[in-house]
């Protein structure tokens, strides 16, 4: 029985927020239910983010013979979010058989985010992988399916370089301060001015283990306001200077049209903290520290452009790292075709017989290196042992298998199964092999909430982590 | 005896293979190289202490004190130690890249130096030639780590400095406050060796010639190294040197002691310090 893949979606790319917003699936699992009932399919698994919505199908070739599928399925979602079927045909992409494996694919390794690399959508696809398992809508063509993405996803974070480097501002400015710091332990900053950037900057320092944090402002009832929300200690501006000797970070974003850090002011500085290294990140334009303060030694000045221009490279590199990451996309998608073939009767005989005729061999070769030199008849006699008794246990399974192909969808379930029970396919058994099954302390992690694909930009915990867990 | 004359090969072989391996781990960014590079320096490291011990073993162990076989063979052993310490200390796996060469270089020059003997008088005793060579020899293999530390400084925080970016090779490398570290303890260790080890050799040239100092040229070098260590030791803990000054002037006294080391024993004609048959 052939089975037909596809895949319907929309992203960022391909739908503006509005669209997004009005084909959002705010139940998945009821979505994933009523198009089981609405169409004739095998399993269903839908992803709803704020940057995307992919519904994964499998359905039977034959049943669905002359039937338009990816149409019924954006009818349906259409019916779902009650919006016009014309705006969401305009705006949704479809991919059929191994192109929908290589979509889901590269949706999984984060290749089709919007930030190239960033792992929150992993943890959205384990966590919708899980709903469908336990809705029952997902069974055995997208298990594989999905804990073969998730492998692929390690591979790629694992084997390319694509998610290593800072591609946020912010983040660029805590790796280059980790590089001349070393451990960010122990060490100071000041936030001088308030500002988005600067404030975002200044809790990712904390978050790094930054001991201690000041904050000035030109008013200081803002810099005390500050310092109540972030845990650091106000200091009044016209101090800013003096305070600096203690200060080994400076994030400045005030509004001043001049620049209110100096270079001779750093050099004095400088040689009350005994040239201990100091890192300023400036991100306000127009500039609030001198330039000249980078040619001081020990002291490195990173402006807005500067990190600007780190973030960019940061992002082609992960472009670079892109094209190896598909390599091992296309790969897994052609091993992923082989399995799908196999999942059928015929091959799936062949390969027990197989596996048992290697097993019988092996052991009949180390019996008789055992025995020394007997003749041939015995060993004759001995072949025939080992290989009728390897085929007649093998008989029964076998059967079994027959009649179930002859019974109505119930065949790859158990073709699966034995395919697993003899390990046919020689796979290893990966970390989240078993994310389908729910475990006792698992009913704590699930009450977290996952965070959206979109909403990263500077997030610090990786929500896949959660996933990690089991 | 077939063990002690395969050793040299085989030391000589592992140390080089270590390297290539690191080298090579670096470039490719994988650990499993490094690791077993790693491995195979202690395996040599292991090795080269048997080799020493087993010269001091020896019938002739006293004549092997002053060999210079002995003598290089213990500064390349002085310098793979160090750079165990650090890596177990401060976790600098990064200074291999200066640490296996120079020891391979100087077990090289070692056995380059068979049956070359220095013409040291023989009532040299075991408690000079600890305060002599040993100090000289401990702080030669401080200031090479210095020297490795002090590139990788200058390199990186002109990556740093002038905003050029940082490659995945310079990702890699330990932070600039680590190399300043290494830099630190070079000095303050290292100055401390090598005055002893300089004014041991002052106190025994006394006590044996009744002559301080013999114009020998090695003797000069010696003593603008000190000069040069001393300023360097003066800056760094009183006016609180730190970064690009201290690591630019540890690679310069290294380089120096180097000249002397090399140059001066094998080029230049010296009284005693020389290594000519």
């Amino acid at each position: 029985m052939d089975k037909t893949i596809f895949l319907v979606g929309l992203n960022h790319r391909c739908a503006g927020v509005d669209v997004r917003e009005k084909f959002a699936l705010t139940n998945v699992a009821d979505f994933e239910k009523s198009l089981l009932a609405a169409c004739p399919l095998r399993e269903v698994m839908a992803l709803s983010t704020c940057n995307r919505v992919e519904i994964l199908v499998v359905a039977d070739s034959d049943r669905c013979a002359g039937i338009d599928l990816p149409e019924a399925v954006l009818g349906h979602w259409a019916e779902t979010c009650a919006g016009p079927l014309a705006t969401l045909r305009e705006h949704t992409y479809r991919h059929s058989s191994l192109d929908a494996v290589t979509h889901l694919f590269c949706v999984a390794a984060s290749l089709d985010s919007m930030v190239m690399g960033e792992p929150q959508i992993l943890g959205q696809l384990k966590s919708s992988y899980r709903k469908a398992v336990e809705t029952g809508t997902a069974r055995v063509i997208i298990n594989r399916l999905l804990h073969k993405s998730f492998s692929v996803a390690k591979r790629v974070r694992t084997e390319t370089a694509i998610a290593s480097s800072a591609v946020s501002i912010s983040y660029a400015a805590v790796e280059l301060a980790k590089k001349i710091f070393g451990e960010l332990s122990g060490k100071t900053a000041m936030l001088v001015g308030a500002g988005e950037m600067a404030e975002l900057a200044a809790t990712h320092l904390l978050a790094s283990g930054i001991e201690k944090l000041y904050i000035t402002n030109r008013t200081y009832s803002r810099a005390q306001e500050l310092a109540k929300t972030m845990h650091g200690e106000a200091i009044l501006f016209e101090g800013m200077v003096d305070q600096l000797r203690d200060v080994d970070i400076v994030i400045s974003s005030t509004g001043s049209p001049t620049a209110i850090i100096r270079a001779k002011d750093i050099r004095e500085v400088l040689k009350k903290r005994r040239n201990r290294a100091m890192f300023f990140i400036d991100i306000a334009v127009p500039r609030d520290i001198d330039p000249d303060v980078n040619a001081l030694d020990n002291v490195y000045l990173y402006d807005i452009d500067d990190l600007k221009e780190v973030v960019e490279e940061n992002m082609s590199a992960r472009q670079g790292e892109a094209v190896k990451a598909r390599a091992i996309v296309d790969v897994e998608t052609q091993a992923f075709a082989t399995w799908l073939k196999s999942l059928a009767l015929q091959p799936t005989i062949t390969d027990l017989l197989g596996r048992a005729e290697e097993v019988a061999g092996r052991e009949l070769a180390k019996t008789l290196k055992r025995l020394g030199d007997v003749d041939d008849e015995t060993r004759a006699a001995l072949e025939v042992l080992v290989s009728s008794v390897s085929r007649k246990l093998l008989h029964e399974p076998i059967c079994f298998l027959k009649r179930r192909t002859r019974e109505e969808g119930t065949a790859e379930r158990f073709i699966d199964m034995t395919r697993r029970i003899f390990n046919l396919d020689a796979d290893a058994v990966i970390e989240d092999a078993h994310l389908d099954r729910r475990t006792v302390d698992d009913e704590e992690s699930c009450g977290e909430i996952l965070d959206c694909e979109c909403c990263r930009d500077d997030s610090i915990s990786s929500p896949d982590s959660v996933a990690d867990k089991k | 005896m077939a063990l002690p004359e395969l050793l040299p090969i085989l030391v000589i072989a592992l140390y080089f293979l270590g390297t290539v391996l690191f080298v090579v781990g670096s470039a490719l960014r994988n650990e499993r190289l490094k690791v077993a590079s790693l491995g195979l320096a202690a395996v040599g490291f292991s090795l080269h202490t048997f080799d020493l011990v087993h010269m001091l073993s020896g019938v002739d162990a006293a004549q092997s004190l002053t060999a210079g076989r002995f003598l290089f063979c213990l500064l390349g052993w002085g310098i793979l130690s160090l750079f165990l310490l650090l890596w177990w200390r401060l976790k600098l796996k990064f200074l291999a890249v200066v640490a296996m060469p120079l020891a391979l270089m100087m077990y090289v020059t070692a056995n380059a130096t068979v049956g070359v003997s220095t013409k040291l008088p023989p009532m040299l005793s075991g408690l000079f030639f600890f305060m002599h060579i040993g100090t000289l020899f401990a702080s030669m293999a401080l200031l090479a780590m210095g020297f490795g530390a002090g590139l990788a400084f200058l390199h990186l925080e002109k990556r740093i400095k002038t905003k050029a970016g940082l490659k995945q090779f310079q990702k890699d490398m330990p932070s600039l406050d680590t190399f300043d570290r290494v830099n630190h303890f070079v000095v303050l260790c290292g100055f401390p060796l090598y005055t002893l080890g300089l004014a041991s050799g002052y106190v025994w040239a006394w006590l044996s010639a009744r002559r301080v100092f013999s114009l020998d040229p090695k003797e000069i070098v010696a003593l603008i190294v000190l000069l040069l260590y001393a300023y360097l030791f003066h800056q760094r803990l009183v006016m609180g040197w730190r970064g690009r000054k201290p690591a630019v002037m540890a690679i310069c006294v290294f380089l120096l002691t180097v000249i002397s080391m090399l140059g001066i024993n094998f080029l230049v004609p010296t009284t005693f310090h020389g290594f000519k048959p």
